[in-house]
């Protein structure tokens, strides 16, 4: 099987024309350094990536809080974290960087904060 | 009328980068005046990663590389006012502001604009068809899910795969909806190829190259779209036509630089980026007027709307010292393979950076700058994409002597 | 005085500008009057979507109801929206003729102008062209300077405004399905809300005009649709012309041709295009009319540009005249001649808008000719719209947002329109709710972005001010819901499948 790959690695963005049968390569062509075997390797048994997603927040300035895997995970499971991600609500305040939901999938799959949430001002001004 | 060293006009990327620029080289009166409910412009709903790879050496998120920033306005307690819309801007940088305190005029030194973009809408291209609701631009999809909790729809098309519309075919999909396909009339896509592997194949949407909407159908909320496939001319060819039965259209058909302040203000604009024509200061055609950010070009990498920020600040501090004189003009003229360059003129000697797009995809492209048959500088390129800003410096030394300077790509 | 049982003297059928005029002018008597409207909204028929032109009165053949009327109209519109609080202004019309064979028709409707009394009008040559119309192509043209612009949709909201504050009842969403006779030989009227009874009922249904004639008695009116499509340009190409900008009108044809006309707001309609259509509710825009319409601009002048296009859109004609024969008929304004107290009102196309409180004052003559009703002295012609922000003066400005600080909240960045004029838009008196209602109120959503910036924030609005759900909140009426809901509470694809699969398949689907 022959396909065309976009290596996500560094700002180059090679593109990659790999030949792999299964989960063996046969040929890679474009690649400027190393990295770029050992992502289509990745990409042809387990690709990873990092989710991006929001969660609800109770008693916050705003009614939703991004979220992030820390580490790029299976993307197999990126439907279901979203799925998840439904489901859940957090507490204001929350920092950049707390984690909101933690072992996911009974896979280590963390959901960290990506935005600053303060708790609702209760007085208008 | 209270006066103001610096206004800096919108508290996104550009705002802020700016702001904080203006701090470090010592400026104290700054005042940053945002729209909105809170700083960070746009960043706030690119909830995805990827910002900050060159800037911090890391993949951000939108939201944290924004807090990155209002943490340092916050720290060094730069002024900003939010809720605040500026009404008007005057040639002599009187700068009229609304909010619920009031009308406000300020006399301003320097004008920083970075009010950024708005989105192409469907009227502007003329989609044929009726009007109903369920058509929205990605932009405005992304702030309903991402800020307000709403679903927009549940079976989706997308027009144009600009790097707004393919995070949105991924975002739609992750939060349960069927994102049917994306259609792009250019033969190529116009967004960064990762998002095209992330987005896309990741998901197996089928990515439709040269093809667009021709019709738009529903009464109420949308129910469906035809397709058509266009030729090398641009036309429908015969035959190709086909029903797509939806009912969310998403619109990612590019941004315009939103310059209404500019235009009242008498800014001259270049008609191909929208935004006004600057110097390699960074300074408009209205002296202690400068632009920075997408409201100057629209960027697709938000590091370099902040270098971008950056850079035009040192054109801010020698014009608030007195320094910055006119030495020469000179136009700088576009060649071939071009789209645009920024800066559009030279008036001083000083190490530039140029920004530009190219016209169409392409490989193994050398930019040459000239004067006359003289070449300045080459810079090769593997590869060369019109959805990626390419930057180039040329030093002080280089653009000294010269009395025309060309661009062009081969 | 409120009615009881939804019984009426008299219900009006249709709540477009004429139905509303009408409406109005019945307010100043002691009757009980109720409008029904199908739509969300008054005026989201043929009314809130033509070029809303004043016309002079000189396209009309003379002794006709549409000259006469149209003449009758024009000269009492400044009083009127002075009245209602409805922005007009006189900024007159030239007739441009391209060739030298059409001159002759420039003086033909000079001429003809005349006849109907119609003040000013002039031919000019193309120097006085140049001098008027500085980007404007031609050789010689007709001037007429009682031609006015006014805004559609805020006269129609106008004069239901004003006929609600004077006790007229407006029912919206109610569509009239049949409608029976009475042995007390009052009118039943069955629609999708309920019944209603009235002594008269007066037909002023637009394109369904025929339709609700019919459901009385057999007779010879048919309604075909002559879809017109528009462009809208951007306000900073306002400066492109000054007056309302025509051509010499085409014999047969089923419109006055594609014209430029400034709006009362600042942007510039290239249209209408005349074409007719099969279905009454079809307002497609097409590929190949909006390619036609840019270059009729062009023709006129060559300065017009489709990248100035903000916008387009198409509104509907309710002709009499089968396209076979091309060109009007005249107004049919008439009681039925074998139902008792049933007015027609057939065929209201062009110049309509203009017509609108005359034709209102005949059908109350025809009424009174009978029963010669007794006059509201509590009628109040006034009635005060929306506050524009944007046109006051800054200390103006200043005193507003003192008083109410949400005039400093701009929610619509193009237009300038504040989060006061929103809620006021909203919490209207007739109680339409969608989208497009707060659009026609208040402009907002109208500017070069298209509601990119404000659609968001006046969705919100809506939201908070009646509690509504994601999924209430409609664009325009029935079935245009904008939201699916919200998205945390979307339903789980997976929990449809059987709990037996385990994790590792429920994944890989």
């Amino acid at each position: 099987m022959e396909r065309e790959f976009v290596c996500i690695i560094c700002p180059n963005s090679c593109q990659l024309k790999v030949e792999y049968e299964g989960k063996t390569i046969k040929k890679i062509a474009g690649a400027q350094c190393s990295k770029g075997e050992a992502f289509v390797k990745n990409e042809i048994t387990n690709p990873l990536r990092v989710f991006t997603g929001s969660v609800l927040i109770e008693n916050g300035n705003f009614s939703l809080v991004s979220v992030k895997t820390p580490s790029p995970i299976p993307k197999k499971y990126l439907k279901k974290i979203g799925e998840i991600t439904r489901r859940i609500k957090v507490n204001a305040p929350v920092k950049i960087g707390q984690i909101v939901a933690s072992n996911l999938l009974d896979n280590n799959i963390d959901l960290i904060a990506t935005r600053k949430i303060e708790k609702k001002k209760s007085l208008s001004f | 009328m209270p006066e103001k060293e610096v206004i800096i006009i919108g508290g996104g990327a550009a705002g802020l980068a700016a702001a904080v620029a203006c701090q470090q080289k010592g400026i104290e009166d700054i005042l940053i005046i945002e729209r909105g409910n809170y700083l960070g412009g746009i960043l706030n709903q690119c909830i995805h990663d990827g910002f900050g790879l060159e800037k911090f050496r890391t993949s951000l998120t939108g939201p944290e590389y924004a807090q990155r920033y209002i943490d340092q306005v916050m720290d060094k307690k730069i002024p900003f006012l939010l809720n605040s819309m500026v009404l008007n801007l005057t040639p002599q940088k009187e700068v009229m502001v609304v909010s619920r305190n009031g009308l406000q005029r300020y006399q301003a030194k320097v004008v920083i604009l970075a009010m950024g973009c708005r989105e192409r809408t469907r009227g502007a291209i003329g989609i044929p068809g009726t009007r109903p609701s369920g058509i929205f631009t990605a932009g405005v999809a992304q702030e309903l899910i991402n800020l307000k909790d709403y679903m927009v729809g549940e079976k989706i098309v997308i027009l144009g795969s600009g790097d707004i519309g393919l995070i949105m075919a991924r975002r739609l999909t992750l939060e349960g909806a069927e994102v049917i396909t994306v259609a792009e009339k250019l033969p190529y896509s116009s967004g960064l190829p990762r998002n095209i592997n992330q987005c896309l194949y990741d998901f197996d949407i089928p990515l439709l190259l040269s093809h667009t909407v021709v019709d738009i159908e529903g009464n109420g909320r949308l129910s469906g779209v035809t397709i058509a496939q266009l030729g090398k001319r641009g036309g429908i060819i015969p035959g190709s036509k086909r029903k797509i039965i939806c009912d969310t259209l998403l619109l990612s058909v590019g941004l315009i630089p939103e310059n209404e302040l500019s235009r009242e203000a008498g800014i001259v604009l270049d008609p191909i980026t929208g935004g006004p024509q600057a110097d390699e200061r960074g300074q408009t055609s209205v002296s202690g007027i400068f632009a920075c950010g997408n409201v100057l070009q629209v960027h697709d990498i938000v590091d370099n709307v902040s270098l971008e920020a950056e850079y035009i600040v040192e054109g801010v501090v020698e014009y608030l010292k007195g320094k910055l004189t006119k030495e020469r003009e000179i136009k700088v003229e576009l060649g071939n393979g071009l789209r645009y360059v920024v800066p559009q003129k030279l008036v001083s000697i000083k190490d530039t950076i140029f920004s530009f797009r190219v016209n169409r995809p392409g490989r193994k492209k050398t930019l040459i700058f000239e004067e006359d048959q003289r070449i300045i500088k080459k810079k090769y390129f593997l590869r060369v994409n019109p959805a990626e800003m390419l930057r180039v410096k040329l030093s002080s030394s280089e653009l000294e002597e010269i009395k025309t300077l060309k661009v062009r790509l081969v | 005085m409120k009615p009881k049982n939804n019984h009426f003297d008299m219900v009006i059928i249709g709540g477009g500008v004429v139905g509303c005029a009408i409406a109005r002018e019945l307010s100043k008597y002691k009757v009980n009057v109720a409008v029904l409207e199908k739509e969300d909204d008054v005026g989201w028929g043929i009314s809130c979507r033509n070029s809303g032109v004043v016309h002079a009165g000189f396209n009309y053949k003379p002794g006709t109801l549409r000259a006469q009327l149209c003449v009758e109209g024009n000269r009492s519109f400044a009083k009127l929206c002075q009245e209602i609080d409805v922005p007009c202004k006189k900024i007159g019309k030239v007739v441009v003729a391209q060739k030298k064979e059409e001159i002759e028709g420039l003086k033909k409707l000079k001429s003809q102008g005349e006849k109907n009394k119609v003040e000013g009008l002039q031919i000019i040559n193309s120097t006085e062209l140049k001098r008027l119309e500085p980007n404007v192509k031609g050789i010689a043209a007709l001037y007429s300077p009682e031609t006015a612009i006014t805004s559609p949709y805020l006269l129609t909201i106008a004069l239901a405004e004003n006929a609600l504050a004077n006790g007229v009842s407006f029912f919206l969403n109610t569509e009239v399905k049949s409608i029976a006779k009475l042995k007390n030989s009052d009118f039943r009227i069955n629609t999708n809300q309920g019944k209603f009874t009235s002594s008269y009922v007066i037909n002023s249904a637009g394109l369904y005009s025929d339709k609700v004639a019919h459901m009385v008695e057999k007779n010879e009116y048919r309604i075909y649709p002559c879809r017109g499509e528009y462009h809208v340009l951007d306000k900073n190409v306002s400066w492109l012309i000054n007056h309302l900008v025509y051509p010499v009108p085409q014999a047969g044809a089923g419109g006055l041709g594609v014209h430029l006309t400034p709006t009362i707001d600042g942007n510039i309609l290239i249209g209408p295009s005349d074409e007719y259509i099969k279905r009454k509710d079809n307002l497609s825009i097409t590929s190949s009319v909006m390619k036609m319409l840019s270059a009729e601009a062009r023709e006129f002048s060559p300065l017009i540009s489709p990248g100035y296009i903000i916008r387009s859109y198409s509104g509907l004609r309710a002709k009499q005249v089968p396209s076979s024969e091309g060109g009007y008929w005249d107004f049919i304004i008439e009681k039925s001649d074998k139902i008792n107290n049933f007015i027609n009102l057939i065929g209201i196309e062009s110049p309509g808008l203009t017509a609108a409180q005359p034709i209102a004052k005949r059908v109350v003559e025809i009424i009174n000719k009978k029963e010669r009703l007794d006059y509201n002295s509590s009628f109040n012609p006034f009635r005060k719209g929306i506050l524009r922000f944007e046109e006051q003066d800054e200390e103006s400005k200043n005193t507003l947002i003192k008083q109410e600080p949400e005039y400093g909240e701009i929610v619509c960045r193009c237009e300038k329109i504040t989060k006061k004029e929103i809620l006021e838009a909203i919490n209207n008196p007739l109680g339409a709710r969608s989208l497009i209602s707060i659009k026609y109120r208040t402009r907002a959503m109208m500017g070069r972005c298209q509601g990119g910036y404000c659609q968001t924030r006046i969705m919100e609005i809506l939201r908070e001010s009646f509690k509504l759900s994601p999924k209430e909140i409609n664009l325009k009426g029935n079935n245009s819901y904008l939201l699916t809901g919200y998205r945390s509470k979307k339903e789980n694809k997976s929990c449809q499948k059987k709990k037996s699969l385990s994790l590792e398949e429920e994944l890989l689907v």
